[in-house]
């Protein structure tokens, strides 16, 4: 024992000198580094974009399904600005954590794939570049759908911070064989889809007109969206949070409550699991609220239900009503750091507006452009096969015209995300209601906010 | 320390037993000034490890420790110029009034409680069995014993929770037909599906641990015993157990730091499972708390760490009482 101590206090003495050292040399590193790397300076003058001298490689990390195809155009045309894909797991799946680790050490790639919701976040914490300066900028706006500009130049307040990819309206997904042979239309309003719930259920327990996932709480935004609830505000000076106590969230609350209740939805499938893809291909879960690039997920996971499912608009609130919520929908971002921002730029305009890269992109990465003239391309005008040849892009075009454009999201997207997906943990195992969940999420939002130093209103 | 102990000891094994006086002269040997040759031998010993130790566990520890004290500061509106202020322990403040940290550390050490003596009992038993003088193919089971540890914990979590899955299973299909239905994954069970997981991999590496100890007893003990007529239950009750626990104490120790620790395991089932919030364990909570607030999730690493080190401290202080006694 005596020897024990003996060396141990040795050790000690030993690595008290360069502990300390190190601890001086890390912590000068900490204080000054955040300081001047700021490149996203808030309203004014548009920032200098100058092209830069010579050949150009640029990193892009997204995970759209066939973005290297894509990215095989541009290379072919454009030596001097090479183009090398990175594919990423979802942004909410790791990919934004690891932005932001990157960002904070200078290795950031120089564009990122961003969703919309999660912009206002990357704005936050300095991380996105300012292009409004750069070449062709200026006139890009109104080569995309308004609402997704706004997305981006943060309705006109000074900046633009992205160029839009795709949008997320969303309709409602559903087999229409077993439909069919229950009886049942297309559920235009909730209380019918809620009516059909409980004649699938009823007519085979193990089977649900749907799930409700619990790691896609932007998907249960987008029904909030749908309903007409604001749960962000933002006058210029300072954020307000009405999650908690809005109307509309409550409405939409009370009725997925009910199901969940009822056990009229499937409570214990994960969005995006191999679970959920089994019960679809078995024939479990018969419908999916959900968005136009859904359409490729279904497809490409379920193969064997095709042509069985079909399309219509998302149930209403209102019957006869037109109103449909949106969920994801991404833009293409210069990442802070990027030493090329005038080129990432013109790749990223490109990307999100020549026909033929959005053509691939609907193809093979089932994206739904947020490009004017791409809404006119052929591939959204033909009948796809696993829909039994529907034209499904006609209902998406109807839905993207009733999002309505004014749904702004709060800049700690991530903080509000995770505290519904806990308290929809509560909901789904009975220790809670969705109404605790959307109350926690108020109180954590404001918290994350008033952290950040940002000015939250009352 | 483990290098330095033996050596001295094969060395002039009298000169511990001595005591006192022979132990300040070979201190005294090693002051500096008194031939330069012997001071720096231990410095360039240490290298190897105390370069790493210093690069990867001190330094990120400092680090953490250093941006706990500070806060953000924003100039200039929501989107405005942030700049990093010091707050002293203004975020220790906030960690101790976040419940979801609290109730995440309660859990993983009602887990412990539990899980911890489970497995200790289980490794205990393996490591006896495989002791005992009837047991056959010993290298072929500590080998299969200790295969889960070398499988990677995320590969390990991805194959458990196809084995829990109730779309997936065929274990799971199988009590169905015998008409159990088991939920793994509900939030009942979550936290017991992955204590086994858990005791799965682990139990075969704290075996191993107790076995070479039990190896290292000398054979005469066991001869003594047996002349004195002690049975083979004897022997295990009253020599091998008490032999071995130092042994117990130290994967005691590692238990309770892996159990703080907790992370793969849930993090892999929180894909398949909608029982598992984002602050399920307490290293969740650094997780979470890191997408928006570095420095929030620095003071709770440290929180973290300092409990960590407490509670295995508590336990080694606790144990060798009762050693004592």
């Amino acid at each position: 024992m005596t020897i024990l101590r003996r060396t141990s206090h040795r050790h000690r003495l030993v690595l008290a000198g360069p502990a300390v050292a190190l601890s001086l040399v890390l912590a000068a590193c900490g204080g000054g580094g955040d300081d001047d790397k700021g490149t996203s300076a808030g309203a004014g003058s548009a920032p200098a974009c100058k092209p830069s001298d010579g050949p150009v490689q640029l990193t892009f990390s997204t995970w759209v399904p066939g973005m290297e195809e894509v990215v095989k155009l541009w290379n072919a045309d454009n030596p001097d600005i090479q183009v090398k894909v990175n594919s990423v797991p979802a942004g909410n799946a790791g990919t934004y954590q690891n932005f932001t680790n990157a960002l904070k050490a200078g290795t950031a790639p120089d564009l990122g794939q961003v969703e919309y919701d999660s912009l206002p976040n990357f704005r936050l914490q300095e991380g996105l570049t300012d292009i409004s300066g750069c070449p062709g900028i200026a006139e890009a706006e109104q080569k995309f759908v308004p609402w997704t500009w706004s997305q981006v130049d943060f309705n006109g307040s000074g900046g633009v911070y992205a160029i839009p990819q795709d949008t997320g309206p969303m309709a409602l997904y559903y087999r229409k064989d077993i439909f069919d042979k229950l009886g049942l239309a297309a559920p235009t309003t909730w209380e019918e889809y809620a009516a059909a719930a409980k004649t699938i259920h009823d007519a085979d327990p193990s089977q649900y007109i749907t799930f409700f996932s619990q790691t896609d709480p932007n998907w249960y935004t987008g029904l909030y969206w749908q309903a007409g609830a604001q749960l962000f505000t933002n006058d210029g000076d300072a954020i307000g949070v009405d999650i908690e106590g809005n109307p509309a969230v409550e409405k939409v609350n009370d009725y997925w409550q009910g199901l969940i209740d009822d056990d009229l939805v499937a409570g214990n499938l994960q969005g995006f699991s191999e679970e959920l893809y089994k019960a679809w291909n078995t024939g479990k879960v018969v419908s999916w609220v959900s968005a136009a690039w859904g359409y490729s997920t279904i497809r490409d996971n379920a193969p064997d239900t095709a042509g069985k499912w079909a399309v219509a608009p998302m149930p209403q609130w209102d019957a006869g009503g037109t109103a449909a919520g949106n969920w994801g929908g991404s833009s293409t971002a210069v990442l802070a750091g990027s030493d090329h921002p005038a080129e990432a730029a013109q790749f990223a305009l490109w990307l999100n507006t020549d026909p033929e890269a959005l053509a691939l992109e609907n193809k093979l990465g089932g994206l739904y452009p947020s490009s004017v003239d791409g809404l006119d391309i052929e591939a959204l005008q033909q009948g796809v096969d696993f829909y039994g040849g529907q034209t499904i892009f006609d209902v998406f075009k109807q839905a993207s015209a009733g999002v309505d454009p004014s749904f702004t999201w709060g800049p700690t997207m991530t903080d509000t995300y995770a505290a519904l997906k806990d308290g929809i943990v509560g909901a789904l195992s009975g220790n809670g209601t969705l109404d605790d969940a959307t109350k926690d999420a108020q109180a954590k939002t404001v918290a994350s906010l008033e952290a950040q130093s940002v000015p939250v209103a009352d | 320390m483990a290098q330095t102990i033996p050596i001295r000891t094969a060395e002039d094994p009298v000169l511990d037993d001595e005591g006192g006086g022979t132990g300040t002269r070979r201190r005294r040997r090693r002051t500096p000034g008194r031939g330069s040759t012997p001071a720096s031998a231990p410095w360039l010993f240490l290298l190897p490890f105390g370069l790493p130790f210093l690069l990867f566990y001190v330094a990120p520890v400092a680090y953490a420790l250093w941006r706990s004290l500070f806060k953000i500061e924003r100039t200039g509106g929501i989107y405005g110029k942030p700049t990093e202020v010091f707050a002293g322990l203004d975020q220790y403040r906030l960690v101790f009034q976040n419940d979801d940290f609290i109730s995440s550390v309660l859990r993983v050490l009602g887990f412990g409680l539990v899980q911890i003596p489970i497995m200790l009992l289980l490794a205990l038993g393996l490591a006896l069995l495989l002791d005992s003088t009837v047991a056959r193919f010993k290298a072929l089971f500590r080998i299969s014993f200790f295969v889960p540890y070398a499988i990677p914990g995320v590969v390990g979590a991805l194959i458990w929770g196809f084995i829990y899955s109730p779309g997936l299973s065929p274990i799971v299909d199988l009590l169905g037909k015998a008409g159990l239905e088991p939920e793994f994954l509900s939030a009942r069970w979550i936290l017991w599906s992955i204590a086994n997981v858990v005791t799965w991999t682990y139990t075969g590496y704290n075996m191993l641990i107790i076995y070479s100890a039990l190896q290292a007893i000398p054979q005469e003990i066991y001869e003594a015993a047996k002349m004195d007529g002690a049975s083979n239950w004897r022997i295990a009750r009253h020599v091998k157990i008490p032999s071995v626990a130092p042994a117990l104490v130290l994967t005691g120790v590692f238990s309770i730091i892996g159990t703080l620790q907790l992370f793969t395991e849930p993090i892999v089932f929180s894909k398949i499972a909608t029982t598992i919030t984002t602050t399920y364990t307490p290293n969740m909570v650094v997780l979470s708390a890191g997408q928006n607030n570095y420095n929030y999730a620095a003071a709770i690493s440290v929180t973290l760490a300092l409990s960590t080190f407490v509670l295995s401290f508590a336990f080694l202080k606790i144990t060798q009482r009762k050693a004592e006694m």
